[in-house]
């Protein structure tokens, strides 16, 4: 993948534009094909054109039905399991190369910031099973009947958090089906056309309601309020505005309320000056190693939350100020040594609090 | 520094390329191999069965590739190749019978769907017929290529079932012998219409009429219903073959049977026949209980 990232850095020169870098990724695989077809003709015919294009496949050696000597002996002509393995092999490469840059756009080009990873995952492992189905299949009406069987047998539902991700299970189907009948020349169309469907619908918010704010204009106004305690100040990534839901936003300005609470009013001196987080996924076991810990090398702390998981570890934070005679790296051994392997990991936040200074924006 | 090595990269990569390259000389080398021993196994064959008039065996047979286990006519071409199709779809084989070899296939425009019986060669034109009785006129096509067709209605398909069309240079005229006759008159005859090149809707097409005893002769059959016609050009003659009797007859432009027989072998469902000008019988056979396949036999007229 690093070579793959280099290679589209070189063609794209380096832009991050998704656009570039996807028409960059595609111009890579248009080369590799096309320097494919120069080296290995017969080859790429097999797996690009033949389902649309069935009637030429140049010349065919019959079998001799006088001669004790099989055609598949000869070396050439269809069925030979060499053949066969060769475009088996490129069909499911070709697949993968084809829904790539799916998800990367799946990933990346989305309303909503986060994705389903067994999505991801699916979008690139599907069309490769479903390419090798209808690859074994085929014209055999047999087999297909025998594969709506097995698929009757083995029933599989889920349920996806957004609709749209239907589609893109969909056009993993599509571009499957068509490495399966050996027309990835459509595939490879088919998914071109797509990435660059979602990507221009998602960078123009495509179907937006003219009455619903944008995501910008909904949380600048709250966020500049959440910067700084008088509200002058402006958080300059623009991205961080935007990656942010209004559920993560609430959450941040209730964490932000109670660390301001904890270190307590404008120009005194705060009480606690660090943050201590702990993930694991034995909480009383490691509370009470660390109540132990802080009570030695803290100057005083408090147990600030708890937030339980289920799925992965919980989190534990402590507002602490720490004894001046206690470096930073002592205090996170002392917590490791004794906690028998129980903690995943622990992270000490320290700072100072914000001064105001008239007429700076930060 | 990236655009420079990537542009490094590429000319290394580039000789490399081009000394791997698959060359199609190198298939072609091979094809040429095999064509030449299949050649020289078939002069030896002819030789045998030269030196043996009486002997009826096979000089060669091609199993036929799936596309086309509906294997139908046969239309000769000058340089002894053979035009076939499938049944259903408006598919176009060509076909060496002398190395077995299918070498290039074309298509009808809109890969046209019907019941595709027979096929002949007049001129630069190629007349594909259906069942009945309609006639798609085309050229021959480069390999994998699409190509245009005409299509007229002889408007015959009311008075019988067609599974033959031929040829006839001498007359400029299509040939097509039916296989089942609607008109109670001619129930028991053997009735081929030959229909005037150009095709024009003014002309009515003629009609030969042999009577069906004659045809069948001293043979067992109670009929003879051809599936196939084909012109032997060194007489002239009409060669028939029928599927269901399993037959052969020979009749002369004026009717007259010269011969009718059992074909040389067993042929489950012979569909298409040619006579080459080096007397090369060839019978295609469609798939039954055995794959479709080509056949070659002496042909002695």
């Amino acid at each position: 993948m690093p070579v793959l990232k280099s290679l589209i850095d070189i063609v794209t020169m380096g832009s991050e534009k998704p656009m570039r870098r996807l028409l960059g990724y595609y111009g890579i695989l248009a080369i590799v094909v096309l320097l494919a077809a120069y080296l290995w003709p017969g080859a790429l015919r097999r797996i690009a054109f033949k389902g649309v294009a069935g009637v030429s496949e140049g010349p065919t050696v019959l079998t001799d039905a006088l001669n004790a000597i099989p055609t598949a002996a000869i070396g050439f002509g269809p069925g030979g399991l060499g053949d066969v393995a060769i475009t088996t092999i490129l069909i499911l490469l070709g697949t993968v190369a084809l829904m790539l840059p799916v998800t990367w756009v799946y990933m990346s080009a989305r309303p909503i910031p986060g994705h389903n990873q067994q999505i991801a995952q699916t979008l690139v492992i599907l069309p490769v099973v479903v390419a090798g189905i209808v690859y074994i299949i085929q014209n055999s009406l047999a087999l297909a009947f025998s594969l709506a069987g097995v698929m009757a047998a083995v029933r599989f539902r889920t349920t996806l958090r957004d609709t749209r991700d239907v589609v893109y299970i969909f056009l993993s189907i599509v571009v499957g089906f068509a490495a399966g009948v050996q027309s990835l020349a459509v595939g490879a169309l088919i998914s071109l056309f797509f990435n660059l469907v979602i990507l221009i619908t998602w960078r123009y918010d495509y179907g937006r309601n003219v009455l619903t704010p944008t995501a910008s204009s909904q949380w600048a106004g709250p966020l500049h309020t959440l910067a700084s305690p008088t509200g002058e100040l402006e958080i300059p990534d623009r991205d961080l505005i935007l990656s942010l839901t209004p559920e993560k936003a609430d959450a941040l300005a209730d964490r932000f309320g109670r660390v301001r609470d904890a270190l307590g009013k404008k120009k005194k001196k705060p009480r606690y000056d660090s943050v201590l987080s702990i993930t694991t996924y034995h909480v009383p076991e490691v509370q009470n190693h660390v109540d132990k810990v802080l009570d030695k090398m803290a100057k005083r702390w408090t147990l600030d939350e708890i937030v339980s998981n289920t799925g992965r570890p919980s989190e534990i934070y402590y507002l602490i100020r720490l004894k001046k005679s206690v470096p930073r790296d002592d205090l996170l051994t002392a917590i490791h040594q004794g906690s028998d392997g129980m903690i995943d990991t622990v992270n000490l936040e320290t700072g100072e609090p914000v001064e105001d200074k008239p007429g700076v924006k930060a | 520094m990236i655009a420079a090595r990537g542009l490094a990269l590429l000319l290394c990569a580039l000789p490399c390329t081009t000394a791997c390259r698959e060359t199609s000389e190198a298939k072609a080398a091979q094809l040429r191999e095999v064509e030449a021993t299949r050649k020289q196994e078939l002069a030896r064959r002819i030789a045998l069965a030269d030196a043996n008039p009486t002997r009826r065996a096979p000089l060669a047979m091609w199993i036929m590739p799936p596309e086309l286990k509906e294997i139908s006519g046969l239309a000769l071409k000058p340089d002894g190749r053979v035009l076939t199709h499938g049944d259903e779809v408006g598919i176009i084989s060509e076909v060496d019978p002398k190395s077995g070899f299918i070498l290039k296939r074309f298509v009808l425009d809109g890969e046209p769907h019907g019941d595709f019986e027979g096929i002949t060669i007049a001129g630069t034109d190629v007349y594909l017929l259906e069942s009945n009785g309609k006639l798609f006129k085309f050229r021959e096509g480069a390999d994998g290529a699409h190509v245009p067709f005409t299509e007229y209605d002889t408007r015959l398909g009311k008075e019988c079932e067609f599974e033959s069309v031929a040829f006839e240079p001498d007359s400029s005229r299509l040939l097509m012998a039916c296989k089942r006759v609607a008109t109670k008159s001619l129930k028991d005859q053997l009735v081929i219409y030959r229909v005037q090149l150009p095709i024009s809707n003014s002309a009515r097409p003629t009609m030969l009429a042999v009577p069906m005893d004659v045809v069948v002769g001293a043979n067992l059959w109670k009929h003879f219903h051809p599936s196939d016609m084909a012109i032997d050009p060194t007489t002239g003659n009409y060669v028939l073959i029928a599927s269901e009797e399993k037959a052969l007859a020979v009749i002369t432009p004026d009717g007259t049977v010269v011969r009718s027989e059992p074909l040389p072998a067993h042929h489950n469902q012979a569909e298409g026949v040619a006579v080459t000008k080096d007397s090369i019988l060839i019978v295609s056979d469609e798939a039954t209980q055995k794959p479709a396949a080509i056949t070659l036999y002496r042909w002695r007229p």
